[in-house]
C-alpha cells in the first residue's frame, strides 16, 4: 500500500513515516502543499493523510484541487482538536475521515486501514472471499480456517490484489504500491512471490495471470 | 476638537445664520432705500404741483405769486429748489431757495409725465421733472422742475442700516448663545455616558447607570454587552491560567519523579500524558472560544447542525447511522459562528460515534430559547460522569480522556453563553443531551 503524507511538523512527519512503514506501507511524504499537490498528481497512492495548516498551499485546497483532478484515493486530515471549522470545511472539500491532534498512532493507523478497506469495497478488518481470510488487523491470512505463514511480501502482495479484485494489476503497479523506489525493479521477483503465494493458498485458486498484462484477483464474492 | 459635535453643530448653524442674516438684511435695506426714494418723489411731486398752482400767466410771461405754501423754497439754500424753464431760454423762474450750483438737469422727458432722477456731486440731489405744453405763451414747452438734497435721506438710510445691523448682531449673538446653552443641554447625556465609562474603566463602578435618551439607548445597550463580556472574558482568562497552572503542575511532577527512577513506569507516564493532553485541550478551547458577541448578526442553528451532519455522515459512512432531524423552528443565536460548530460539532460527532445505529436531533425553539437535542442509541453517559461534566469546578482536574471532554468543552461554551446544558437518557437508549442557548 502506497500512502502519500503531507504534513509541515518535521518530527510528527518523521513519527509518521516510521510508524507507516513499518506497518508495511510504502510512504512518499511532503513538508507542504504544493510539494504534496504534486505527488498527490504524479502518483497514484492508496491513501493520502494531509495535514490542514499546510505552508505554501494550504491543505484544504490541496484536497480540493486532488478532487477536481479526480484523485479518488481516501483521504484523512489531521486538525488540532476544537477546530470543528477546519473538519468541516476538510470533509466538504473531500476528505474521507478525520483524525485530531494530538492523537494516538494506532487510532490513525486504524482509521487508515478502514478507508483503504472501505474504498475496496469491504465493511470488515476481515477481508473474505471464500475460504480466503485476511486480517488486516493482526496482519494474518487464513485458508479455510488454518493459519497460512505468509512473509511480509506475500502477505503485502495478497493484500493488494485482495483490495483490487476483479481488475488487471500489472506488475509494474504491485512494484509501485508495495516497494520502495530503491527496489530493484526486477519483473521476475514479483513472479516469484506471486508462484509462492500461490503455493502457499493452495486449493485456493484465485490469483490468475493475464498474459503479458498482469495479475487478476478473482473475487467470489465480488466487492 | 475637530471633532467635535459641539462645533460641528454651532459652525453649522452659525453659518447658516450669517448667511440668512446678511440675505435678509440685504432685502430689508433695499426696499428701505426704495422706500426713502418713492417718499422724495412724492415730496417733490407736491412741490411741483404747488408751484404749478402759484403760476399767473400775466398776458404771456409767468409769473409766480408770493408765499408758496413750501416755506423752505423761500429760504435761501435750503436744500428744497425749484425751477420753471422753456426749452428756448432755459431757465424762467427759479426759487429763492435756489442757488447757482444747483442743477436741474434731468433727461427730457414728453409733455405730460414725470421723470426723476438722482444728481451726482459732492451733493447728490434728486430731481423730478414735469414737462407740460402751456397755451398762451411764447414757447409752450414749458418744464417744471424740484430739486432736494439728498442728505437727509442718505442719513435716514443711514440710521435704519445701523439699527439694521444692531439688531441683527444682537439676534446673532442671542441666537449663538441659545445654540451653546441648547448643545450643551442636549450633548448632557453623553457627558455623563462618557464620565460613566471612565468610572468603569477606574474600577469605580461595575455597570452603567442607565436612563439614556431613547437616541443613545441602543449605544448604551450595545456598551453594556460589550463591558458584560469583556468582564466575563477577563475572569475566563483569569480562572482559565489559574486552572491551567495548577492542573499541569501535579502530573509534570509525577512524571519527572517517574523518569528519575531507574526503570520508568510507563503506564503511568501515560496516564499522566493523557491528563495533560485533556486539560491543554480543554483549557485551549475555552480560551479560543469567543462567547457571545456584542454586534453582528445571530447565527442560525439550522444550516450550521445540517452542515455537520453531512460531514460527519463522511466520516462515518461505515457505521451506516440513520440520521432524524427534526426542525419545528429555525432558531438563532448572537454569537461567534465558531463557538456553535464547537459545540454542535462536538454533540453530534459523540452521538455518531456512541451510536449503534440511530441518531436524532431536534431543533426547536422554546419561549424564546433556541434548544437543540441530540440523542443517540448507543450506550449512555453513566450518572458519575454527567456530574463531572456539569460540576464547574470538577471539570478539569478530574476528567477523563475520551468521550467526557468534548461534552466538557461543550459545557464550558454553553456556559460562556448563558445556555443550560442536560443530560438524560434518550428514548433511544442511549444518551439525550440537551442544549439551551438564549437568543
Amino acid at each position: 500500500m502506497r500512502v502519500l503524507v503531507i504534513e509541515d511538523e518535521d518530527t510528527l512527519r518523521r513519527q509518521l513515516n516510521d510508524h507507516l512503514k513499518a506497518q508495511g506501507f510504502v510512504v512518499d511524504s511532503a513538508a507542504d502543499g504544493e510539494e504534496g499537490l504534486y505527488f498527490g498528481r504524479e502518483f497514484d497512492y492508496d491513501a493520502a493523510i494531509i495535514d490542514l495548516g499546510l505552508p505554501k498551499v494550504d491543505g484544504i485546497e490541496v484536497i480540493a484541487k486532488l478532487r477536481k483532478e479526480s484523485r479518488a484515493f481516501p483521504i484523512i486530515i489531521l486538525t488540532a482538536r476544537g477546530h470543528w471549522q477546519d473538519k468541516v470545511e476538510g470533509l466538504e472539500a473531500g476528505a474521507d475521515d478525520y483524525v485530531a491532534k494530538p492523537f494516538q498512532m494506532e487510532e490513525l493507523l486504524a482509521r487508515l486501514n478502514a478507508l483503504i478497506r472501505r474504498a475496496a469495497g469491504y465493511a470488515s478488518p476481515i477481508l473474505m472471499q471464500g475460504d480466503l481470510q485476511l486480517d488486516t488487523a493482526k496482519k494474518e491470512v487464513r485458508v479455510k480456517g488454518k493459519t497460512v505463514e505468509l512473509t511480509a511480501y506475500e502477505y503485502k502482495v495478497l493484500e493488494y490484489l485482495m483490495l483490487n479484485p476483479d481488475r488487471v494489476v500489472s506488475k509494474i503497479e504491485l512494484t509501485d504500491h508495495l516497494y520502495d523506489q530503491d527496489f530493484d525493479r526486477d519483473s521476475n521477483v514479483i513472479e516469484v512471490f506471486v508462484g509462492r503465494l500461490r503455493k502457499k493458498i493452495s486449493p485456493i485458486d484465485c490469483i490468475r495471470t493475464v498474459r503479458g498484462q498482469g495479475y487478476r484477483f478473482v473475487a467470489e464474492t465480488p466487492g | 476638537m475637530k471633532h467635535s459635535i459641539r462645533n460641528r453643530l454651532l459652525g453649522t448653524t452659525t453659518c447658516v445664520l450669517v448667511v440668512f442674516l446678511t440675505l435678509t438684511g440685504w432685502v430689508l435695506d433695499q426696499s428701505f432705500r426704495l422706500s426713502v426714494t418713492t417718499s422724495a418723489e412724492e415730496q417733490l411731486r407736491l412741490v411741483i404741483y404747488s408751484v404749478m398752482g402759484a403760476v399767473e400767466d400775466d398776458e404771456g410771461v409767468l409769473n409766480v405769486a408770493e408765499g408758496l405754501s413750501e416755506p423752505r423754497l423761500s429760504q435761501p439754500d435750503s436744500g428744497l429748489y425749484a425751477q420753471i424753464a422753456d426749452d428756448l431760454n432755459g431757465s424762467l423762474w427759479v426759487s429763492l431757495s435756489t442757488t447757482s450750483e444747483v442743477s436741474f438737469t434731468t433727461p427730457p422727458g414728453e409733455p405730460g409725465t414725470f421723470v426723476f432722477a438722482e444728481t451726482p456731486g459732492p451733493l447728490p440731489r434728486y430731481v423730478l421733472s414735469y414737462t407740460v405744453i402751456w397755451e398762451g405763451v411764447d414757447v409752450e414747452r414749458i418744464t417744471f422742475s424740484a430739486a432736494t438734497d439728498q442728505a437727509p435721506f442718505a442719513a435716514s438710510i443711514g440710521e435704519f442700516r445701523r439699527s439694521l445691523g444692531l439688531g441683527f448682531a444682537l439676534a446673532m449673538v442671542v441666537f449663538v448663545l441659545a445654540q451653546i446653552l441648547a448643545l450643551r443641554w442636549g450633548l448632557i447625556p453623553l457627558r455623563v455616558m462618557a464620565s460613566e465609562v471612565e468610572a468603569l474603566e477606574a474600577g469605580e463602578a461595575e455597570s452603567l447607570q442607565g436612563g439614556y435618551p431613547r437616541e443613545l439607548q441602543g449605544l448604551a445597550d450595545n456598551l453594556e454587552r460589550f463591558i458584560d463580556h469583556e468582564q466575563r472574558s477577563r475572569a475566563r482568562y483569569r480562572n482559565a491560567l489559574d486552572d491551567l497552572a495548577h492542573s499541569l503542575k501535579t502530573p509534570l511532577a509525577v512524571i519527572r519523579n517517574t523518569m528519575d527512577t531507574r526503570d520508568p513506569d510507563r503506564s503511568l507516564l501515560t496516564e499522566q500524558l493523557a491528563r495533560m493532553e485533556a486539560t491543554v485541550m480543554n483549557q485551549l478551547s475555552k480560551a479560543s472560544a469567543r462567547g457571545p458577541v456584542v454586534v453582528g448578526r445571530p447565527v442560525a442553528i439550522v444550516p450550521q447542525v445540517e452542515r455537520l451532519i453531512r460531514a460527519l455522515e463522511t466520516a462515518y459512512v461505515d457505521k451506516k447511522i440513520e440520521v432524524r432531524l427534526d426542525v419545528t423552528a429555525s432558531p438563532a443565536v448572537r454569537g461567534d459562528e465558531n463557538d456553535f460548530l464547537e459545540i454542535f460539532g462536538n454533540l453530534v460527532e459523540n452521538a455518531f460515534k456512541y451510536a449503534h445505529s440511530q441518531v436524532e436531533i431536534v431543533i426547536a425553539v422554546e419561549g424564546e430559547d433556541a434548544i437543540v437535542r441530540v440523542s443517540d442509541d448507543g450506550g449512555g453517559i453513566p450518572a458519575d460522569m454527567r456530574a463531572d461534566v456539569l460540576d464547574r469546578g470538577k471539570r478539569l482536574d478530574e476528567m477523563r480522556p475520551g468521550q467526557g471532554i468534548g461534552l466538557a468543552v461543550v459545557a464550558e461554551l454553553v456556559d460562556l453563553y448563558g445556555g443550560r446544558l442536560q443530560i438524560e437518557d434518550s428514548q433511544l437508549g442511549g444518551a439525550l443531551i440537551e442544549v439551551r442557548l438564549r437568543p
